[in-house]
């Protein structure tokens, strides 16, 4: 049963990206310049060279095989190289996407730690000036634009009180060596520097983008962790829970919790996209050296190849997180098990 | 002994149109092993009076009443802590949809093996209450007419037909062994063999447990068929209320006349296609309830006292609010 669900779920995920991949290729006839150096990223191909390469991506074939061609090249890690740096846009990605994931997974991850629990307690002490003052910030909080909202606060926390760095990941006294792309991890594995101070500069120069990415999902998950709560406790099995003798955090805990928690794995899922947009403009704002602000420079520069990629790897991310979001949710939810 | 003793109990709700009263005074009582029915329209307040007594009304209304006694402890003066504690020892109810009365996301049994009350499991190691409550959760299955036991008990309530969901809230009901067992319309959603095994089985506790039962329905001949007492209802207002047997051959209030003329099984010598008994109009919404008694602009009978609420007047048993009564027939006499 499980595991049929389980092989849909793939099937479908197989067709998005097969759409995915269509709509990329597409890109290279779509976008503007020679095909041949929209595919490999090369600049001033001597005609020799264009004729040579015409042959071995395929394109004297038909489009069919040029778009297996092209599969085929994804697969093997050939995904052209940068028209701004001549490196291998792969590479690229792989030094840039981690410092996104960083700071995406810390916001998420607070967000849902902050968001829940304040939701939930709103939804408790509901009408009271608790919940007042959690939905009435939730609100604002949530009409805030999340540039004007950094920029406000590298103006007061940055230059005018000094507390915490402008922009970057890490102070420029360390020399850390990039090997996993994660910082902490690549402080943990530097050997020559001053570990704690490192992490400590990490530490404050990641604070303020996560708290600022993190504001906007907060918001989302207080409102509606506290709609969810509210909409189970006024159904008819918590009355019957009630009667049956059982206290009030008992209830809430036994049958309120669960089924008021549920929908939030699947919100979490359809939060990313918005989460990975907005920390595409936080990461320009705080200078942070993400795959946001690549694929942005990478648009300004008309960087073809790259910008293919950055779409391919960032829709295939939100894609991923969705469907896994989506059977988790199967998964704990008996009620999404009855297919 | 009397159990529930409940004199003109209100139940009130503010609107935007101002406050619609929607229990007018009304006056219940159940002694110790006895099943009282409670019949009326949908509407006539039923069910609210059955979730006031659980205590489970929602906070917007506005609970009043001149006694409220269960045991000889007026509940509506006790602090809500006591009154929680009291309710949820001694009352137990089931309800008109037990699928969705069930948390859809927790196996049959946790939500039956959380039902077994904690003084039971007093005196049992913790480490075996776990195993302990399980055992009392089949034990319940097993009183309720469930013998696969083990298949419900890792079901999810979606998994499960009406019937068996009615079942198995009996089964939560009478873990606690209560003293009173609200049914709250517990047939409307079952076929009729599943209706007649339920109420052998609320009979059965009836007589084996000395369980009292407050059966709520709309329908007069289950009602008349499995219980000793019976109150009716018209619109929140108290019309009739008395021993089943002699309220249905005497009625003396014209709703309940009405009601009992409504249902063919009661009228032998009705002819082939003869047109059914029924009062003119239909029951008044609650924003444009009449005042006094609340039959009035349907009452074959009414006169211009009847723009009074009528005090409610007893005859032994028989309890009836009405100005003019029905004769009684006079055979009787």
């Amino acid at each position: 049963m499980i595991l049929r669900y389980l092989a849909r779920r793939l099937f479908l995920l197989g067709f998005v990206f097969v759409a995915l991949t269509v709509f990329v290729f597409s890109l290279n006839y779509l976008f503007p310049g020679d095909l041949v150096s929209n595919l490999t990223g090369l600049r001033n191909i001597t005609p020799e060279q264009h004729q040579t390469l015409q042959t071995s991506l395929g394109l004297d074939q038909s489009l069919w095989q040029q778009y297996i061609e092209y599969n085929r090249r994804l697969l093997d890690g050939n995904w052209g190289l940068s028209f701004a740096s001549q490196q291998p846009v792969l590479q690229e990605i792989g030094r840039v996407l981690p410092a996104t994931l960083e700071l995406a997974s810390y916001a998420l991850c607070l967000s849902l730690l902050a968001g829940i629990p304040l939701g939930l307690l709103a939804a408790v002490r509901k009408d009271s000036w608790l919940d007042k003052f959690i939905s009435g910030m939730a609100l604002v909080g949530y009409s805030l634009p999340v540039f004007w909202l950094a920029l406000i606060c590298i103006m007061l926390f940055s230059l005018q009180l000094g507390w915490l760095p402008t922009s970057g990941r890490l102070g420029v006294l360390f020399e850390v060596p990039t090997q996993t792309g994660f910082i902490f991890a690549d402080i943990l594995l530097a050997t020559e520097i001053d570990r704690m101070a490192a992490a400590q500069s990490a530490f404050l120069h990641l604070l303020l983008p996560t708290l600022i990415l993190a504001s906007y999902p907060t918001n989302v998950m207080i409102r509606f962790v506290r709609h969810s709560m509210l909409d189970v406790l006024e159904q008819n099995y918590i009355k019957t829970a009630r009667a049956k003798g059982l206290s009030r955090p008992q209830v809430l805990y036994r049958h309120g919790l669960r089924n008021a928690l549920l929908p939030v794995t699947r919100q979490v899922g359809l939060q990313f996209s918005t989460l990975i947009t907005l920390a595409m403009l936080t990461e320009v704002i705080f200078s942070w050296p993400g795959i946001g602000q690549w694929l942005i420079d990478s648009i300004y520069q008309r960087n073809y190849p790259s910008i293919q990629a950055g779409l391919l790897v960032v829709s295939s991310l939100v894609i991923c997180v969705n469907m896994l979001t989506e059977i988790l949710h199967t998964l704990f939810n008996p009620l999404a098990r009855k297919f | 002994m009397q159990l529930l003793d409940i004199r003109n109990l209100t139940l009130e709700l503010e609107t935007p149109d101002g406050i619609v009263r929607a229990v007018d005074r009304v006056n219940l009582s159940l002694r110790e092993g006895e099943i009282r029915g409670l019949v009326g329209e949908s509407g006539s307040g039923k069910s609210l009076i059955a979730k006031a007594i659980m205590g489970v009304l929602h906070q917007r209304w506005h609970i009043s009443a001149d006694r409220f006694s269960w045991c000889g402890e007026d509940l509506l003066r006790l602090p809500y802590q006591r009154q929680r504690e009291i309710i949820s020892r001694d009352i137990a109810m089931i309800y008109q949809e037990p699928s969705r009365s069930m948390d859809p996301t927790a196996p049959i049994g946790e939500q039956l093996a959380e039902s077994v009350p904690d003084h039971l499991v007093e005196g049992v190691s913790w480490w075996q209450r776990g195993f302990f409550r399980r055992k009392r959760a089949i034990n319940l299955l097993h009183k309720v007419g469930i013998r696969d036991h083990q298949s419900v008990l890792n079901s999810y309530p979606y998994q499960l037909s009406e019937g068996v969901c009615q079942k198995i809230s009996i089964a939560m009901a009478i873990a606690k062994a209560p003293k009173l067992l609200i049914a709250d319309e517990p047939t409307t959603a079952l076929e009729s063999t599943t209706q007649a095994q339920l109420f052998r089985l609320l009979a059965s506790f009836n007589q084996l447990k000395g369980t009292s039962i407050l059966l709520i329905s709309h329908e007069l001949e289950t009602v008349a068929r499995n219980t000793d007492t019976l109150s009716v209802l018209y619109c929140g207002q108290l019309v009739e209320a008395g021993d089943t047997a002699e309220l249905l051959k005497n009625p003396r209030h014209h709703y309940t006349d009405a009601l009992i003329r409504s249902v063919p099984e009661f009228q032998p010598e009705l002819a082939f296609k003869q047109q059914l008994y029924a009062l003119h109009g239909s029951i008044p919404t609650l924003q444009h309830l009449p005042i006094g008694c609340r039959l009035g602009p349907r009452c074959p009978n009414a006169r211009k006292e009847c723009v009074k609420t009528p005090q409610l007047e007893r005859q032994q048993n028989h309890f009836y609010s009405c100005h003019f009564p029905l004769q009684r027939s006079a055979d009787d006499e």
